[in-house]
């Protein structure tokens, strides 16, 4: 009956492991790469805009790259909702989990 | 991101059919021109197409690997005076008219360069349906997802 107890403690070294070792990096990693996609994203967005704008202050945009900008904006918008859709479904998924 | 790079392709063929166009607009318009700023009758422009490399502005990761050795835009290298002399037309009363009465009219074949234009038209029209191919292409691979 002694060696089911020792078995505990390895969970602490598991423990230990997730506050100082790499599954934290990888964690803000992928936090990170997300935020830096939704910056893309917004960056496209804005770029759309300044077309648009160019566009109809008749600053001598073409029509075409002002179009195209905006398609660029709205597939990547659509994108990250299907990734956001995702991680959301994901995070359901295991909330939901019955113990 | 690699498939808007492809956008970017299409969208310079766009710009490029463009210019075209104006080029082609602006024979069209002076194909009676006698005046000019530098003196003499109108020149008829040509277009020359020419490979571009890529904007790596905004978009460096979309042209990296593959399509940044195969694939290539194409854009308006430039923009040469047609060399064919004028057309000697005998009018005296006009007052461009030299010594012996003959005015020096474009050398601009209207029906030619409506044929052109044509084709910078249908370019342009054939480029747009690659753009729209693209973009089902994209909105496909979301599919894939959900």
């Amino acid at each position: 009956m002694g060696s089911p107890l020792s078995g505990i403690s390895p969970l602490n070294q598991v423990n230990a492991g997730v506050e100082t070792g790499k599954p934290v990096d990888d964690r803000s990693d992928f936090s990170s790469q997300l935020q830096t996609a939704f910056n893309q994203v917004e960056q496209l967005q804005t770029e759309a805009d300044q077309q648009i704008a160019g566009l109809l202050n008749g600053q001598g945009e073409d029509i075409h790259k002002a179009m195209i900008a905006v398609e660029k904006a709205n597939l990547s918008f659509q994108l990250m909702m299907q990734v956001r859709n995702k991680i959301i479904q994901a995070y359901r998924d295991v909330a939901g989990m019955a113990f | 991101m690699n498939l808007l790079g492809v956008l970017e392709i299409s969208g310079s063929a766009l710009t490029a059919e463009r210019q075209r166009a104006e080029v082609l607009a602006s024979n069209l318009a002076n194909a009676q021109t006698t005046q000019t700023a530098k003196g003499g009758p109108y020149q008829r422009q040509l277009v020359i197409f020419g490979t571009r490399k890529a904007d790596s502005s905004t978009f460096a990761s979309a042209f990296a690997g593959f399509s940044d050795r195969y694939a290539q835009g194409v854009e308006v290298k430039r923009v040469l005076p047609d060399p064919t002399p004028p057309v000697q037309r005998f009018e005296p009363a006009h007052p461009d008219a030299d010594s012996q009465g003959y005015v020096a009219y474009p050398a601009v074949n209207p029906i030619e360069e409506m044929v052109n234009l044509m084709g910078a038209a249908r370019s342009y029209e054939l480029n747009v349906a690659a753009v729209q191919a693209t973009k089902n292409m994209i909105s496909q691979s979301f599919q894939i997802l959900s």
